[in-house]
C-alpha cells in the first residue's frame, strides 16, 4: 500500500509517501505562488525517494492552508488533525502540541486515545510565527539560524512590546538606532514570540501531565524551544523531523482510509 | 422555494432604497430602529413603517475617523451608513439603549445628523424588580413621542392590532425555523438569516404572506436527510452574521440547526402577550426575552442552584435538547456585551461537557482561509 500525504504550508510545501507500515519519505519545497505545481512536485519528490512514482500512489490527503488547491488529493483534511495524528504517531504519549510553521501557529490538546479535544490558532497576524523571526532577522540583517545563536548570548534581554510583525520592525530599526546590542535585541525578539505562543497554548487548558511535542519549522531553533519549555515548565519534545509532521499525519489519514474502503 | 428566499436576500441587500420607493408608492413615514429590541409594534400603531437598520458588513472608510477603534462592527457599520447618506430618507431614528456602545454612539447620530424624529429608550441591564415599572414608564414615553411627532393616538385597540400582526410575523419566523430542525440542511443558514432580516425591513402585512408562501414551499421540497454534525451558531449580538463564515460551516459538513442571533431565534422565539394592557403586555414582553448577553440577571446569582450565566444555560439546555452536537460562538470584535459574558459562557460549555470553537467576526476580523481551517478542524474534532 502505497499512499501520500501533502501539507501546503504558507512557505514550505512538505510530502511524506508511506509504504507499508515502516518505509516512507519525505520531501520539502518552497511553496511559492502555483500551489497545484509545488503539491505535484514535492509529491513526486518524496515518491521518487523510495523508487516509486506519482502514478503509484493510491490515495493522497492534502491538509496545509493550500489543502484547496491539491485536486489529485483524494481528501482534504485541516493541518489541525493531521497534525495530531502525525504526533500521536510518534509520540502516543503526546497530550499537546505546539506548532509554529511560517504564518500561523497551533496548540493542540490531545486525549488518551489521540483525539483532538481543543485547539488554539493565532489571530489575524503573523506575530508569533516564523514569519515574525524571518522579518526581524531581515532586519537585523542576520539569518534566522543567527537570530537564535545571537539570543543565546544576551545578558541583558530586551523587551520588544510590540507583538505585531510590522510593528516590532519598526520597533527594531529604532532599537538599531539607539545602538541596542543585536543579542540583547534578539533575546527580545525571542522572548516576544514566545510569551505570545505561550498565551495561546494557556488558552486550551494544557493541563500538567503528557508529554508537550513541538512540531513546525520554528521547532528547530532551540532559543523558542527552551524559552517555551521553560515558560510552560515542562520538557518539550521535538522530533527529528518537526516540519513534516503533519504531512506524515496525512498520509496516515490516507492509509487508514484506504484500508477502509 | 429558492425563489423566494432570493427576493427576500434581494429585499435585504436593498433595504435603503426599498425605504424611498415605499415612501414613494406610499406617502408614508418611516422611522428607522437601530438594533436590538426596539418596540418596533409602537411605531406601526402610530402609523408609520419601523425598519430595523443593518449597517454594511464591508469596509469603513468614512466612521472611523469619528468613532474609536474599539467600536463595534454593529455601531461602525450603522454610522458608515449614515454618513453615507443612506438612511437620508428616514424621517426619524429610534434605538433601546441596549449597551454602553449604542448609547454613546447614538448621541453622537443626533449631533451629526437632524432626524425629525429622535428617541432614545432607556433598558435595564439587569432585570429584578425595579425593571418592569421602568419599561412601563419608558414605553408610555415612547407612545407619547410618537403620538406627538404623527398626531396620531397611539390606542389601545391599535396597539393591539400590531401586536398581532407582529405576532403572526414571529410565529412564521418561528414555522420556517422549525422546518431546519426537522429538517437539517435544507435551508442554508445563510439564506435564513436574510429572509428573516427581510421581514425587519419589509411592511409586515406583505412579508406576511410571501413567508406563508416560503413556508408552504419549504414543506412541499423534496429532502433527503444525511449524517451531518449539527451545531448550534451564537453570539454576534446585534448585525448580521457574516454569511461567508454560515455558509464555511455549512460547505465544511454541518448543518446549523441553531441560533440565537438577533436575526434569527432571539427576534421570533418569544411573542407579545396579546391580553390585557397592550402597554403592560409590552414590558412583560422585553423581560421575558431568552436569554441575551445584554440582559443580567442578578436573582439567579445567589442561593444554592445559583447560575452566574443565565445566557450559558440558556444555549448549554438548547444543545442538549435539540440533539445538537456542537456550538460555534462568534465573537463580534469589540462587543463587551457578549465579552463580558464569554468567559462564563466558555466554562458553563466546558462543564457540560460541549465541544465549541471560538471564530472572531466583525470588520477586519481576519482571513476567510484562517476561519476554514479553524471550522474544518472543529468539525473534524466533532465527528472522529
Ligand atoms: S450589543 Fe455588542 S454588537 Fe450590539 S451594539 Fe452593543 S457592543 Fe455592538
Amino acid at each position: 500500500m502505497i499512499v501520500a500525504g501533502v501539507d501546503i504550508g504558507s512557505q514550505t510545501s512538505k510530502a511524506v509517501v508511506l509504504k507499508g507500515d515502516n518505509i516512507y519519505r519525505s520531501a520539502l519545497f518552497p511553496t511559492g505562488t502555483d500551489l497545484y505545481a509545488v503539491a505535484r512536485k514535492v509529491v513526486e519528490n518524496a515518491a521518487q525517494g523510495i523508487g516509486h512514482t506519482f502514478d503509484d500512489i493510491q490515495r493522497i490527503v492534502a491538509t496545509g492552508y493550500g489543502r484547496v488547491s491539491v485536486p489529485f488529493a483524494a481528501d482534504t483534511m485541516s493541518e489541525i488533525t493531521c497534525n495530531a495524528v502525525g504526533a500521536y504517531h510518534f509520540y502516543p504519549d503526546a497530550r499537546v502540541i505546539v506548532d509554529i510553521g511560517g504564518q500561523d501557529s497551533k496548540a493542540i490538546k490531545l486525549n488518551d486515545e489521540g483525539k483532538v479535544v481543543n485547539f488554539a490558532m493565532n489571530d489575524k497576524c503573523a506575530a508569533g510565527t516564523g514569519r515574525f523571526l524571518e522579518v526581524a532577522a531581515e532586519t537585523l540583517g542576520v539569518s534566522v539560524a543567527e537570530l537564535a545563536a545571537l539570543s543565546r548570548k544576551s545578558g541583558n534581554r530586551i523587551r520588544i512590546s510590540s507583538t505585531c510583525t510590522v510593528f516590532a520592525q519598526t520597533e527594531i530599526v529604532s532599537l538599531i538606532a539607539r545602538r541596542t546590542p543585536q543579542e540583547d535585541i534578539a533575546a527580545g525578539l525571542h522572548e516576544s514570540i514566545v510569551s505570545r505562543v505561550y498565551g495561546l497554548v494557556n488558552s486550551i487548558g494544557p493541563g500538567d501531565t503528557g508529554r508537550v511535542v513541538m512540531t513546525g519549522g520554528v521547532a528547530r531553533n532551540d532559543a523558542i524551544v527552551s524559552l517555551l519549555a521553560n515558560a510552560m515548565k515542562r520538557e518539550i519534545t521535538v522530533p527529528e523531523d518537526p516540519q513534516i509532521v503533519t504531512a506524515f499525519g496525512a498520509a496516515l489519514v490516507a492509509r487508514s482510509r484506504l484500508g477502509s474502503e | 422555494m429558492q425563489l423566494i428566499l432570493d427576493k427576500l436576500k434581494l429585499r435585504y441587500s436593498r433595504r435603503n432604497t426599498e425605504i424611498v420607493k415605499w415612501k414613494d408608492n406610499t406617502g408614508g413615514k418611516v422611522i428607522g430602529c437601530l438594533p436590538m429590541y426596539f418596540p418596533e409594534e409602537f411605531v406601526h400603531a402610530a402609523g408609520l413603517l419601523p425598519v430595523t437598520l443593518f449597517g454594511d458588513n464591508g469596509p469603513i472608510a468614512h466612521a472611523n475617523r469619528h468613532l474609536m477603534t474599539n467600536a463595534c462592527g454593529a455601531v461602525r457599520g450603522t454610522f458608515e451608513d449614515l454618513l453615507l447618506g443612506k438612511y437620508d430618507a428616514l424621517d426619524g431614528v429610534a434605538a433601546v439603549l441596549i449597551c454602553d456602545q449604542v448609547r454613546f454612539f447614538f448621541q453622537v447620530w443626533s449631533l451629526d445628523h437632524e432626524f425629525g424624529f429622535f428617541h432614545q429608550m432607556w433598558r435595564p441591564f439587569n432585570i429584578d424588580q425595579s425593571s418592569r415599572p421602568f419599561l412601563l414608564n419608558e414605553l408610555k414615553r415612547l407612545k407619547s413621542a410618537l403620538e406627538e411627532f404623527t398626531g396620531n393616538a397611539i390606542t389601545p385597540g391599535k396597539l393591539c392590532g400590531s401586536i398581532r400582526l407582529f405576532n403572526e410575523t414571529r410565529s412564521l419566523m418561528r414555522a420556517l425555523n422549525d422546518i431546519r430542525k426537522t429538517r437539517p440542511g435544507l435551508l442554508k443558514a445563510s439564506d435564513l438569516v436574510k429572509a428573516i432580516a427581510a421581514g425587519m425591513i419589509m411592511p409586515k402585512e406583505e412579508y406576511n404572506s410571501i413567508l406563508k408562501e416560503l413556508i408552504t414551499q419549504t414543506r412541499d421540497s423534496d429532502y433527503e436527510s444525511g449524517e451531518k454534525p449539527k451545531v448550534m451558531v451564537c453570539g454576534h449580538p446585534c448585525g448580521m452574521p457574516e454569511e461567508e463564515i454560515l455558509d464555511l460551516i455549512e460547505e465544511m459538513g454541518a448543518v446549523i440547526v441553531g441560533d440565537d442571533f438577533f436575526t434569527g431565534s432571539r427576534y421570533f422565539s418569544v411573542d407579545v402577550p396579546c391580553s390585557g394592557d397592550p402597554v403592560e403586555a409590552y414590558a412583560d414582553f422585553l423581560l421575558n426575552l431568552i436569554p441575551c448577553t445584554t440582559y443580567h440577571y442578578p436573582q439567579n446569582w445567589i442561593g444554592q442552584d445559583r447560575s452566574l450565566s443565565t445566557y450559558g444555560d440558556y444555549v448549554a439546555d438548547y444543545v442538549r435538547e435539540n440533539g445538537i452536537q456542537g456550538v460555534i460562538l462568534l465573537r463580534e470584535m469589540y462587543c463587551d456585551p457578549f465579552d463580558l459574558e464569554f468567559v462564563m459562557l466558555k466554562r458553563k460549555l466546558e462543564e457540560r461537557n460541549i465541544a465549541h470553537i471560538t471564530l472572531n467576526t466583525g470588520h477586519e476580523a481576519g482571513s476567510l482561509e484562517t476561519q476554514r481551517t479553524r471550522i474544518q478542524g472543529y468539525l473534524e474534532m466533532l465527528s472522529c
